[in-house]
Parts: C-alpha cells; sequence; structure tokens
C-alpha cells in the first residue's frame, strides 16, 4: 500500500512568465514560488509533488505518458494549448488516475477562442479562475480526491 | 473584524439530486452538501445563507435584490447555464450587477459538466463578471469554493479581481 502519493503539476506554455511581466498586474509570485509553495504543502499532505513547465507541447504529452502507471494524479495547467491540443486531451485520457485542470484566471471569461477547453472532458474536474491561490486549493484536495478515486465516485 | 456574509444559491432541480437518473450524483443530496457547507462555515467563522430554488424569478431576486446581505456569491446554475437560453441574460444581468459591486462570484457544478456533454450545460460566460468557476469535485466544489471565496475576502493584497478584469479585457 502507497502511503506517499505521487503528483505531477503540469503548466503549460507562457506560464514561465508568470510574475516577472507587468507584476502590477499579473502579481509577482512567480513560478518557481509556486511550486515552492505547492512543494511545502504537498510534505503536509503526504504528496511527493514534481513541478513541471514547458513550452512544447510534445514534451507536456510525454510527461503525461511517463505518468501513466507512475504517478497517482495530475493537476494540468496548459495555458493555450488547453484550446487548441488534441494531442494533450488524447495523453490525459489515456491517464487513469486523479486528473484536476487548473487555470489562474476564468478562461469563459476572456475571448470565445479561449471558451472551448479539450482538457476539460479529459479530466475528473475544473478549477478555474481563483488566482494563483488556486494551486494551493487543488494541492490540498488531492488526499481527498485520491481517497474518493479509489473508494466511491466524487 | 466583522464576519464575511456568503450566499450559496442552488438553481432548478437541485433539491432532488435523488431523482436524477444514472449515477451521475452519487449518492449526493442537497441536504448532505448543505450540513458540509454549515459545518465548514462555522469552522471558518463565515455567516451562510444556503439556498435552493425552482424558481427563476426567486433565483434573481435573491441574486440581485438581496445583495446587501451578502459579501460573495457561489452560485450553481445547473443546466439554466445554457448560454442560449433567455434566462442566461436573466444571469448575466444579476451577476454584472454584482461585478460592479466587486463581490466575488464563484460557480460550482457537482459533476464535470463537460463531460455531461457542453450542450447541455455550459459555464455562465459573463465577462464583465468576476467570477472562478469550479466543477466535478462533487460536494467538494462547494466546499473549495467557500475556502477560496473565504480567503480572497480575508486577503486583500491578492487582487483577484484586478487580474480577472484585465485578462478579460484582452
Amino acid at each position: 500500500m502507497k502511503t506517499i502519493m505521487k503528483v505531477y503539476v503540469i503548466n503549460g506554455p507562457n506560464l514561465n512568465l508568470l510574475g516577472t511581466r507587468e507584476p502590477e498586474i499579473y502579481g509577482t509570485e512567480t513560478l518557481k514560488k509556486i511550486a515552492e509553495r505547492c512543494q511545502a504543502l504537498g510534505v503536509n499532505y503526504g504528496l511527493d509533488i514534481e513541478f513541471k513547465q514547458s513550452n512544447y507541447e510534445g514534451e507536456i504529452i510525454e510527461w503525461i505518458h511517463d505518468a501513466i502507471n507512475t504517478v497517482d494524479a495530475i493537476v494540468i495547467n496548459a495555458g493555450a494549448y488547453t484550446h487548441t491540443s488534441v494531442a494533450i486531451h488524447d495523453a490525459l485520457r489515456a491517464f487513469s488516475g486523479c486528473k484536476v485542470e487548473l487555470h489562474i484566471s476564468n478562461p469563459h471569461l476572456r475571448e470565445s477562442f479561449r471558451h472551448i477547453s479539450y482538457v476539460s472532458p479529459a479530466v475528473d474536474a475544473v478549477v478555474a479562475g481563483l488566482g494563483v491561490a488556486g494551486y494551493g486549493h487543488v494541492i490540498e484536495l488531492l488526499p481527498y480526491l485520491l481517497n474518493c478515486a479509489e473508494n466511491t465516485e466524487v | 473584524m466583522t464576519k464575511n456574509k456568503l450566499l450559496v444559491i442552488n438553481g432548478p432541480g437541485l433539491a432532488d439530486l435523488g431523482n436524477y437518473d444514472g449515477n451521475t450524483y452519487g449518492d449526493i443530496t442537497l441536504a448532505k452538501i448543505k450540513d458540509k457547507c454549515c459545518e465548514l462555515c462555522e469552522q471558518l467563522g463565515v455567516i451562510l445563507d444556503f439556498r435552493q430554488t425552482n424558481d427563476e424569478d426567486e433565483m434573481f431576486r435573491a441574486i440581485a435584490k438581496d445583495s446587501d446581505c451578502y459579501d460573495a456569491l457561489i452560485i450553481n446554475p445547473v443546466g439554466y447555464s445554457r448560454a442560449a437560453s433567455v434566462e442566461f441574460e436573466l444571469y448575466r444581468s444579476a451577476i454584472k450587477m454584482i461585478a460592479h459591486l466587486h463581490k466575488p462570484v464563484i460557480e460550482v457544478h457537482i459533476t464535470n459538466i463537460f463531460k455531461q456533454g457542453a450542450e447541455i450545460t455550459k459555464p455562465l460566460q459573463v465577462p464583465e463578471g468576476e467570477m472562478g468557476f469550479i466543477c466535478g469535485l462533487g460536494v467538494q466544489s462547494y466546499l473549495l469554493a467557500i475556502k477560496a471565496v473565504n480567503k480572497r475576502l480575508n486577503d486583500k493584497q491578492t487582487s483577484f479581481h484586478k487580474q480577472v478584469r484585465v485578462y478579460s479585457s484582452r
């Protein structure tokens, strides 16, 4: 029986710029800082969190493939690939663990080309528009979601 | 410090989750959701007004006219969030009004509405709104919304409002 749950937090294109671009608007928190916070939270909740970012679709797909049978949960902020990538959709469908789609803003309030998500139908849950705090909120929920996944439907 | 006041409003049909087909909602009932929400709000020191209505007029009255009575709104609009429906315009105007008052709004759904088919239920697309969106977490959709909105109300430093408004204007 596993005691430590393994989690990938996968971030897509442009999220590496978080905190460094227009900090007066987007806030000063960098992705590195968010990663540190998530990992610290993970320790409290018995989660081994690998926090990743890539600007390359193929690399994201390979991480999802790596996760099959080795990782318990994926939290994915696919950035703009959310709205374009059937390939990421397919990769996520191949991963049978717990999957949560995360966005800092709410894409449904933005331009119409962001209203379609190829990620949403391939995951268990969607959390959007809670700001960077969304990362911490989702991490805190994972132990509950992972237990539920073993016992009953959420 | 004054206590934060939340209005959680549930739309048509949510009183009868047990009557839905299949196992979409598992053994979740609105009474159970309410109990969990009350429990969490007590822990957080938040005043909770938890409502359900099958009457859309009552829903808009609660959202718009009672807006003095809450600091943030959590709404499960059920299937009424179809973008093409007449009701949507009513939601839109109510939420625009709340946005104008800078009160955060979070839309919640028990199930992942995108799995069921987005043609049935769509998110409330109100660009003027300051809205979070949570679906697919069961009872936890509500509990996460309560935690997130309470944190936001307590934390004046992180400017969620500003962030989302800037995003939406692009």
